[in-house]
């Protein structure tokens, strides 16, 4: 592991143990909501996350298909971030059911916010399921890419669901229509912002791994190919050209 | 403190054990692609 990536590990883990003291300890109790509104602070930057890595995908999607910018790290960077964009989805629909108990008193409600992010998290694991279906580098890499600008179009409808829609879920704490923060005091909003920050640290961590294991294993997956076939060469058997 | 610290802990402790499954699943499969690369 290089320096400059073991640097990038250990701002994330310090973010994170910080964050966790400021959401536990340091951040008041919601006047309204209570104890359970810490659990925001996971919450929100998980939900933000899978955006962020849903929108890397879909950028290196498009960078893939477009002729002159293509290259097999596009299409690795675009699945790499969409496994981390489904962990964090995941998260974030585990979490909003845990806050949604105490405050909705529901586990569930199919309310456009929760059904659009449950859609949006079936979406790429058909994604990740579709990464995975026999075909040549290139043939996966333009299906892949075509189905990943595809799942994105659900990311604005998550985000405007609320205002879109009559929904039991709140309207957005920072990035609404007027801009206002709705949230009291200094460390409240500190602590959410901070949290969307050591999350972003994590994500940057997580998908340079997984970008690095994606390559060691399309590398190993060439040199396979490229050793079956020289060993086909090598017995005199013909090689079949084309197909997949 | 209130009734409703139950679910904090557990939502805390998801996160925590999400992310350090995931992030160990990962190590563990670079390190033995690494050694793959490395026969």
């Amino acid at each position: 592991m290089s320096t400059r990536l073991k640097l990038l590990g250990a701002a994330a883990a310090a973010s994170l143990l910080s964050l966790a003291v400021l959401a536990l300890v340091v951040a008041p109790e919601d006047a309204r909501q209570g104890d359970a509104q810490r659990l925001m602070y996971v919450h929100v930057p998980a939900a933000w996350l899978a955006y962020l890595a849903f929108f890397v995908t879909a950028v290196a999607s498009a960078l893939w298909l477009w002729k002159r910018t293509r290259s097999t790290t596009w299409d690795l960077l675009a699945g790499s971030s969409a496994e981390i964009g489904v962990v964090f989805t995941a998260l974030a629909l585990v979490l909003g059911s845990l806050w949604g108990r105490p405050t909705w008193g529901t586990w569930w409600e199919w309310d456009a916010r929760v059904t659009t992010t449950a859609v949006l998290f079936f979406l790429y694991l058909g994604y990740l399921a579709l990464r995975r279906t026999g075909a040549t580098a290139e043939a996966r890499g333009t299906r892949c890419a075509v189905a990943a600008l595809i799942a994105f179009l659900d990311v604005p409808v998550v985000h405007f669901s609320v205002t879109w829609w009559e929904t039991l879920h709140q309207d957005a704490t920072v990035l609404n229509r007027e801009l206002d923060v709705k949230m009291e005091g200094f460390w409240m909003p500190f602590t959410l912002v901070w949290s969307v920050v050591a999350f972003t640290l994590l994500y940057a961590f997580l998908v340079t791994l997984r970008l690095r294991l994606a390559e060691l294993e399309e590398g190993r997956e060439a040199s396979d190919l490229e050793r079956a076939i020289a060993e086909r060469v090598r017995a005199g058997d013909p090689v079949p050209v084309g197909g997949s | 403190m209130d009734e409703n610290w139950g679910y904090v802990v557990a939502g805390y402790a998801v996160t925590v054990a999400t992310l350090s499954a995931y992030g160990a699943w990962l190590w563990q499969r670079l390190r033995r692609a690494r050694r793959g690369v490395g026969d």
